[in-house]
């Protein structure tokens, strides 16, 4: 009695379930459905319309898959729907009119007309606006999703009405400021890169060399909006967890360890700076000093940096 | 329209928890699926097959029932069966049943 709608069915529930479970379900899926045609057999029904019965009262594959995976059928749910609409409003309020206002800044010393200034300050501040929305919403559906142990969210009392806390560097406020922090560094990092970020002598001039764009630039803002996003899911589990400090490590690692290497070969900073402020040959010298002070700044702050997570961690445990 | 549905909606409600009651209860005797099904049916537990299903798994998973396969028959179906687990928790349930229904009965505004 095997037929095509019932291979269907049984195939559409079954593909997207885990592969150790998807035999022994589509196994009994399919003794059950026989079971149900065979009844209505029995009571007088023809077999085609049977089985369509059957199968239209089981009703959508991906509904019943999800029963099966116990897999959610929201994108994001309760338990961080309040978490998410917070943050995406105050990342709205905060980064739009930052991005915006760099942009007609911009435009506005580069001479551009007014009609390019206002649309392109309109274009960015839209899309800056689509990705806030699209990137944070990702982040809570994947943790939605990804959250096996279901970290029991402890029961609302007036306790948690908004007052001082023990700091533990996962409070709203620590993770917004690193966002916006970590947002405003990248702005500032694409401008030196394209631009220049100092007006010198009827020219812009690049701190960093201009060599970095464009694929150690790319590198550099990739490990810049993953430190964004570990931020936002040390904000969501409430606290620094050893594992989330490894992470943070593994980031700092990626990011100062090419860039001591580039250092180291006189390929990250840009002379051409320090060679037109300081004049009489010594800008050479300055410089020297200052790649020594820059590779000492870039171990000093990735350390502390690492050591922090792993503090807080061990705080908040 | 809307009134239908609403009344719909309480009745479910206050017949979710019910299902995994009788199911814990009726499988004190092994059974399968559709067979299940027809017996809640049957015993006024009204269950769709797709949310019945699903149902066994989680509880199979949770500890609260055991499966084993049944080949000998024409057509190979899997068998559940309470556990001990299980048997506390339909115990339970069945005592929070009671003291809700008696707790109901004892309610005014009954015509």
């Amino acid at each position: 009695m095997e037929s095509t709608f019932t291979d269907r069915y049984v195939h559409a529930v079954t593909r997207t379930l885990p592969e150790q479970q998807r035999g022994d379900v589509a196994d009994e899926l399919r003794a059950s459905i026989a079971d149900q045609i065979e009844d209505r057999l029995e009571a007088g029904a023809e077999a085609d319309a049977a089985e369509r019965d059957v199968l239209n009262a089981l009703g959508d594959p991906d509904v019943l898959a999800a029963g099966y995976a116990d897999r959610p059928l929201h994108l994001i749910g309760p338990r961080y729907f309040l978490e998410w609409r917070r943050l995406l409003k105050l990342l709205l309020v905060i980064v739009v009119p930052l991005a915006a206002f760099g942009v007609a800044l911009g435009q506005i010393l580069a001479g551009a007309p007014i009609g390019a200034i206002i649309g392109s300050t309109i274009g960015v501040g839209l899309s800056v606006a689509v990705h806030l929305a699209f990137w944070t919403t990702l982040v809570f559906a994947v943790v939605e999703r990804s959250d096996d142990a279901k970290t029991a969210m402890t029961p609302w009392t007036v306790d948690r009405l908004p007052a001082e806390n023990p700091y533990t560097g996962a409070r709203g406020i620590d993770m917004i400021v690193s966002v916006v922090f970590l947002a405003v560094a990248a702005i500032a990092f694409v401008w030196d890169q394209l631009v220049g970020l100092v007006y010198l002598q009827g020219e812009w001039v690049s701190f960093l060399s201009r060599d970095l764009w464009p694929w150690w630039a790319t590198g550099l803002l990739i490990a810049m909006a993953a430190e964004a996003v570990l931020q936002i899911v040390v904000f969501l589990r409430r606290r620094w967890t050893y594992a989330l400090a490894a992470v943070n490590t593994v980031l700092n690692v990626v990011v100062a360890v090419p860039a001591l290497w580039l250092l180291s070969q006189r390929e990250l900073l840009s002379p051409d700076f320090w060679l037109t402020v300081i004049p009489h040959g010594e800008g050479e010298k300055v410089f020297g000093i200052l790649s020594l002070l820059t590779g000492i700044a870039i171990i000093g702050i990735a350390a502390w940096d690492t050591v922090d997570s792993f503090l807080k961690a061990r705080r908040s445990r | 329209m809307a009134e239908k549905e609403a009344l719909e909606t309480h009745r479910q409600e206050l017949r979710r928890g019910t299902v995994v009651l009788a199911c814990l209860r009726l499988l004190v005797e092994s059974g399968y699926g559709y067979g299940l099904l027809e017996q809640l049916q049957s015993r006024g537990f009204e269950t769709d097959a797709n949310t019945l299903y699903p149902l066994l798994r989680r509880l199979e998973k949770q500890g609260h029932l055991t499966s084993e396969w049944n080949t000998g028959e024409a057509r190979p179906r899997k068998f559940y069966r309470t556990s001990p687990e299980g048997l506390r928790l339909a115990q339970q349930l069945t005592e929070d049943f009671r003291a809700i229904a008696a707790a109901v009965e004892a309610l005014p505004g009954d015509r």
